[in-house]
């Protein structure tokens, strides 16, 4: 087993708790819900409509709190509680630790939300050519949203204790107020960066965005950063907890 | 027993790749802030084991902190191997850390968490590895068992197993008895003892004098982030005992008592207030020699002979006092 499967197996045992795991199922049976809802009681969304709804809740709400409980989870806890050590005193790059718990917690991320995308996109949208394509759009933007936002929030458990607060604060504040009221603010904001990959794929389901096309560029060179500060981060992390 | 070595410390002109001690701090601090939790250490050491002792908050943990590479010194220099401790994972090959806090993967089996840490050391046989040490550690009838269940000795043992798997010349154990019953206690030492005499440089940190009296023979005594005392256990053993003590004193007549000890050269002070008898003496041993015979002398029948300040903390006092 090389040390990168070894990594990855302890992270995905000790983010797969019991607990954890039925309460981000919940969460993530939220578009799905809501796609039954919907169809239950309406025809098929509009387009616009149909990109409003899915960004409403699973690139505003589900994806980015399912991606901040698994990235602050796969390595602040064990920072935190003392497990981590266990991984610190051994012989491997520490990039190697950051990497493959980052991509653990994308994973787990993108498991619970892409599905719930495309099948709640299907309910409120149909299966019509045009809606089909609006879904997948925002199937691939939560795709890149799960390893991008849990690699971030990933790093911010490393750098502090309140990882889970201030990412949550992101999320709300940054994201949800001040990207809206300083547009120049949004080339720091990972939504941003999904409404301009959906706007490429199809136009007519988003507004506006600023990063427009570029949002597959700004994912990227945030993930890669992420991951680059992550691992200088975790190089230089000192223990707490000392006499 | 292996007598450990106080070995030499590096000399700063001393030609690149020349053999250090495999232990080495060299005028470490550490501070927090405004608070100086280690100030100004010196030390190396060889093969054998030694003593970390001091009391809770002396500044154990973050020596062994830097010494692991956990924790940076904000002056000196920490040497694993020879080799920097800061920044550095590859002194992990050399080297086996047994952590104070109990935090053990608690999902994962006794064998999964030590076969996990020969997977990380590269082992060519990981499991066969995690056996070995499973065995040394007499865990073999847990080993299947969730770490989550185990008790806390249980979980030591464990934690020492998977710090031993690779075989390290250097261990480092930060307060390794606790929790351990008497069987698993004298068994742990036993192992410590034969892996020193096989060569290894093991430093465990302990606030338990006898822990450490039963089984360093180095020790390295810290009070208040300084080193207050190091050399052999048997001498600062000996600072320890014969040293100014003050004992309280019941008898039959303590005012009679009292102007019999002032005719003894051990004794320095007698004080009587509110019928309690407090003697201060030179030296303990030579106080408790002779107690009786002067009490004997005088005619006056002893009831009770207590020293009042015979906590470790007080002892620790007195050595830093000393320098």
């Amino acid at each position: 087993m090389t040390i990168f499967a070894t990594v990855t197996a302890i992270t995905i045992r000790a983010l797969v708790g019991r607990r954890r795991t039925l309460l981000m199922l919940l969460l993530a049976g939220m578009p799905v819900l809501l796609g039954l809802i919907i169809r239950v009681n309406e025809d098929n969304l509009g387009l616009r409509i149909l990109g409003q709804t899915i960004d409403g809740i699973v690139i505003r709400t589900v994806l980015p709190l399912i991606a901040l409980v698994f990235g602050t989870a796969a390595l602040g806890s064990e920072l935190e509680d003392g497990t981590g050590v266990h991984l610190l005193t051994k012989p491997i790059n520490r990039s190697v630790i950051v990497v493959s718990k980052a991509l653990v917690a994308g994973t787990l991320t993108a498991v619970l939300v892409v599905p719930s995308t495309v099948l709640g996109g299907f309910l409120m949208g149909g299966l019509g050519g045009d809606a089909i394509g609006v879904t997948f759009a925002f199937a691939l933007a939560s795709l890149i949203g799960s390893f991008l936002y849990a690699a971030i929030f990933l790093v911010l458990s490393s750098i502090t204790t309140r990882g889970l607060i201030i990412g949550l604060a992101y999320a709300i504040i940054w994201e949800g107020l001040v990207a809206g009221l300083l547009p120049g603010s949004q080339v720091f904001s990972v939504r941003e960066y999904l409404t301009g990959i959906v706007q490429t794929l199809t136009p007519e389901a988003v507004g506006e965005s600023l990063v427009g096309t570029g949002g597959f560029l700004y994912a990227a060179v945030a993930f890669v950063l992420a991951l680059a500060i992550g691992s200088v981060r975790l190089a230089r992390y000192e223990v707490r907890g000392a006499e | 027993m292996t007598v450990p070595t106080f070995a030499p410390l590096p000399s700063a002109d001393a030609p690149a790749g020349a053999p250090t001690a495999p232990i080495v701090l060299e005028r470490v601090s550490r501070w927090y802030g405004p608070v100086v939790a280690v100030n100004d250490i010196t030390f190396a050491l060889g093969p054998g084991i030694t003593g970390l002792l001091g009391p809770n908050g002396a500044g154990k943990t973050t020596i062994l902190h830097m010494l692991s590479g956990l924790l940076r010194p904000s002056s000196g220099r920490v040497l694993i191997g020879g080799e920097t401790a800061w920044r550095n994972p590859s002194i992990y090959r050399g080297m086996g850390l047994v952590p104070e806090r109990e935090a053990v993967y608690p999902f994962l089996t006794g064998r999964e968490f030590v076969e996990m840490a020969a997977q990380l050391q590269r082992l060519p046989d990981p499991k066969a590895a995690a056996d070995v040490a499973i065995k040394t550690v007499d865990l073999e009838a847990a080993a299947n068992r969730a770490v989550g269940g185990y008790s806390k000795g249980m979980r030591q043992r464990v934690k020492i197993a998977a710090a031993l798997v690779h075989d390290p010349p250097i261990l480092l154990l930060d307060e390794p008895f606790n929790g351990m019953d008497p069987r698993q206690r004298i068994h742990m030492m036993d192992l410590l003892r034969s892996m020193a005499a096989a060569g290894r440089t093991i430093l465990f940190s302990s606030h338990i004098l006898e822990e450490v009296e039963r089984i360093a023979d180095g020790v390295l005594v810290i009070v208040a982030g300084r080193l207050a005392a190091a050399g052999d256990f048997r001498e600062i053993r000996r600072l320890m005992t014969d040293r100014p003590h003050t004992f309280v004193v019941r008898s039959s007549d303590d005012r009679r008592l009292a102007a019999a000890f002032m005719a003894e050269p051990a004794v320095f002070g007698t004080e009587l207030r509110d019928s309690v008898l407090t003697v201060r003496v030179a030296e303990f041993g030579g106080f408790t020699r002779t107690v009786a015979r002067v009490a004997r002398d005088a005619d006056v029948t002893l009831f009770e002979v207590a020293p009042t300040d015979d906590s470790l903390e007080s002892v620790f006092a007195y050595l830093v006092s000393r320098r």
